[in-house]
């Protein structure tokens, strides 16, 4: 399997892996460990923006990169019900192969989990 | 992950990765190489091994007739029952085509086993395609096949019984002996055994076996990729059966008894032969020494917690050891150790979503732990270092990767 630099990067490093609790935090997960993917956020939303983002994930290392880069760029930026990036766009970015589409897909409906109910949050 | 050449560390690292892959190959052994580089260099060794018309033709016939005594001698065979092929794959497939159409009209059934390699299952599978019926047995959960399960399955019409000693993902042995007694007691049923993996791992001796066919290969071996042999057993008439036979599957000049047609690759052959008079020399002190390493792998990964051994530990050579890992995805696993380790994963990647190992799977595993499974493949250059800076590496990455996924240490 060939992993960009960036894809590497991010699965080697991982450096947003982990939880988060306390007010504010909303999580969201999706997939199945038993089916070989499983992603989860933990977003804080203060002010309507996201001021800090976790994932857990096990999947392959671009589920974990995307995850990971997702997580990172996230924080400062004001929360939308969408992806901070469309699963094009990461597919290009990361060189995810077309048949991992599933796992970005994964992804996106772990942050929607996460994401959506924040929306209305304003603590 | 696989930006790096063989030969230089990967980015990141300052160390080439420890090797233990020698299940899929082996390095060539420096004397091996050498032995070779002389005869493709030599001004009287060039000659085609088939032509007894002048004297090079005779040197490189030499070459190839002492290369087949030192297989022979190395596998209890006699020189003449040794055929020359490419590998492994094409004696397979010589020996399980040969016999399915040499004997179709005495029957059209086949029995192996599910763990089978591929060289196997797939000829089995073409000959199920074209009309055969071809019984795949089941093995325990420890990958034995319990030669009772050969005997239950054997009917009037089976013509071949093929069945692997060692095999090439969790290294256990099977008991051929049993087999090839109850095959003889058929009377109808030929054995072929695929011994790939058994060469300088365990004693194997051809006559004892009770096989009629096995197949072997140099580079499992120190050897030259790219050769391989077919032996075939002259001693049928002692089974009250006469020898087996086989349908040639190329034709063109009669080589190999008409077996096996095509010009001889001297320096292949010599360096084949070299191979497995080697690999005979290797003392038991050797076999003591890779066993204390598998030993000290299993404990040092056993440790982790979440491990999981497959394949039978009583009954495996020592060479080959293969691991679960609960609560970690397979191919994140394999690309995290990818920069320090190179072993074989319990997948197979033939698109981007791989398919776990049907070895494992056939053992009872289940697909996520099938898929991440390694295979740790120890040879004559591994060393204890080697074996510590592996179990260092898999703890931090098992761990690390445990932690993203949300999983107990």
């Amino acid at each position: 399997m060939n992993y960009n630099d960036l894809t590497r990067r991010y699965f080697t490093a991982a450096a947003s892996a982990g939880e988060l609790t306390g007010p504010g935090v909303f999580r969201g997960a999706a997939g199945n460990r038993e089916k070989g993917a499983w992603v989860q956020f933990d977003l804080q939303v203060q002010r309507g923006a996201v001021s800090a983002a976790r994932f857990l994930a096990y999947a392959c290392p671009h589920t974990i990169a995307v995850a990971a880069w997702l997580a990172e760029q996230a924080v400062g930026k004001p929360l939308r019900p969408v992806l901070p990036e469309s699963v094009q766009a990461l597919q290009e970015r990361f060189a995810v192969p077309v048949e991992k589409t599933g796992r970005l897909l994964i992804i996106e409906d772990a942050w929607l989990a996460a994401a959506v109910p924040a929306i209305d949050y304003r603590g | 992950m696989n930006s790096a050449r063989p030969n230089t560390p990967h980015p990141g690292t300052t160390q080439m990765p420890v090797y233990l892959d020698h299940a899929a190959t082996t390095p060539v052994d420096v004397r091996v190489a050498a032995r070779m580089a002389e005869v493709l260099r030599s001004e009287s060794e060039y000659g085609n091994p088939a032509s007894t018309s002048h004297d090079y033709g005779d040197v490189a016939g030499a070459l190839v007739e002492t290369a087949r005594g030192q297989v022979a001698a190395a596998v209890g065979a006699a020189a003449a029952e040794v055929t020359w092929t490419s590998g492994a794959t094409e004696a397979n497939n010589l020996a399980i085509f040969g016999v399915a159409h040499y004997y179709r009209e005495r029957g059209r059934h086949i029995v192996t086993a599910r763990t089978e390699h591929k060289a196997v299952l797939d000829p089995c599978r073409e000959l199920e395609r074209r009309g055969w019926a071809v019984t795949y047995l089941v093995p325990d959960a420890e990958g034995v096949v319990d030669p009772e399960q050969v005997a239950a399955a054997l009917r009037p019409d089976t013509v071949l019984v093929s069945l692997m000693h060692v095999n090439n993902e969790i290294g256990v042995v099977q008991n051929i002996a049993a087999v090839g007694a109850i095959c003889a007691a058929h009377g109808g049923a030929w054995l072929h055994v695929d011994a790939a993996q058994s060469i300088g791992k365990c004693p194997i001796d051809f006559a004892s076996l009770g096989a009629d066919l096995m197949s072997l290969s140099a580079h499992k071996v120190y050897g030259p990729k790219g050769v391989g042999a077919l032996v075939v057993a002259q001693r049928g008439e002692t089974r009250g059966r006469g020898r087996v036979q086989l349908t040639a599957l190329q034709f063109g000049g009669g080589q190999e008894r008409a077996l096996r047609a095509g010009t001889l690759a001297t320096h292949q052959a010599v360096g084949m032969g070299l191979a497995f008079e080697l690999a005979m020399r290797i003392s038991s002190v050797e076999t003591v020494r890779v066993a204390h390493l598998q030993q000290r792998l299993w404990q040092g990964l056993a440790a982790l917690g979440g491990v999981q051994r497959n394949g039978s530990a009583t009954r495996s050579v020592p060479h080959l050891l293969n691991v679960s890992f609960e609560g970690v995805e397979g191919e994140s696993l394999l690309a995290a150790i990818r920069p320090y380790v190179a072993v074989s994963t319990g997948s197979a990647c033939t698109s981007a979503l791989a398919e776990p190992s049907y070895v494992l799977r056939a053992l009872g595993r289940s697909e996520r732990l099938s898929e991440s499974s390694l295979r740790f493949g120890l040879g004559r250059t591994t060393t204890e270092a080697d074996i510590d800076a592996t179990v260092a590496v898999l703890a931090r990455e098992v761990n690390r990767l445990r932690k993203i996924a949300g999983l107990p240490r």
